[in-house]
């Protein structure tokens, strides 16, 4: 797996962490809460495939 | 090659968004000063109409030299519209001026019917009227320009920062 990913999904959670706290200040809550669900999505769809292949990895280890 | 190519087109995407938040701050520090000149040319106007007694083209022509915003250019429309067209009235000639001016003003919507409501006024009283007209007018605007103000405050770094993280965002995710 590449490490590529962590990185990536390490950059996002900052930039959202980030985008939050400004557009909280500005009084937009509302904006702040969608930019957060919104990173969250994105983090899953791009992990969706590597959560994917652990639980492939853990059914062949258990034969299930 | 290929990452060069990368980085041109993250540095494209990151100074474009960030041009973007930038334009939208400009903007957003546009509405308070052109209410504020808007003040002033009305106080022009005022005095041109009780002390000068001009008629209204004249006066208008002769304040929208004055300033340099786009506020000038409103009353500039609005006289040349009543000098090429003598079918329409003060009003409907008010009405158009702003309608063509606003968005270049940036003004919304609740300003737009403000200054609707004073162009209905408009050439339709005797000077008395007209004056009271124009200071009902400018206590509204301050109103406005008070509440705009607020609002830039409020927006104006919030755009940049957003359009530049966004244009961050983007790349990233792109990556």
């Amino acid at each position: 797996m590449d490490v590529d990913l962590i990185f990536k999904v390490a950059a996002i959670g900052i930039l959202v962490a980030i985008l939050h706290a400004l557009l909280d200040q500005a009084g937009r809550k509302e904006a702040a809460l969608m930019t957060t669900i919104v990173g969250l999505i994105v983090i899953l769809l791009m992990v969706a495939r590597e959560i994917v292949r652990l639980f492939d990895s853990i059914r062949s280890m258990f034969r299930i | 090659m290929q990452l060069a190519l990368k980085v041109i087109g993250s540095a494209m995407v990151v100074l474009s968004s960030g041009l973007l938040g930038y334009l939208y701050a400009i903007d957003c520090k546009k509405r308070p000063q052109e209410l504020r000149a808007l003040q002033g040319l009305l106080q022009m106007f005022e005095t041109e109409i009780t002390y000068a007694s001009s008629t209204l083209v004249e006066a208008f022509e002769k304040i929208s030299g004055n300033s340099r915003y786009s506020a000038a250019a409103l009353f500039k429309s609005a006289s040349e519209i009543l000098k090429n067209d003598s079918s329409v009235g003060a009003r409907e000639a008010w009405e158009r001026a702003v309608k063509s001016n606003a968005r270049q003003m940036g003004l919304d919507s609740e300003d737009e019917n403000i200054l609707f409501s004073f162009g209905k006024m408009l050439g339709s009283s005797d000077l008395e009227g007209q004056v009271k007209n124009i200071r009902l007018l400018i206590n509204q605007l301050k109103i406005q320009e008070a509440r705009a103000e607020e609002k830039r405050k409020q927006n104006e770094r919030m755009y940049k920062t957003l359009g530049l993280l966004g244009g961050l965002a983007i790349v990233i995710v792109l990556l």
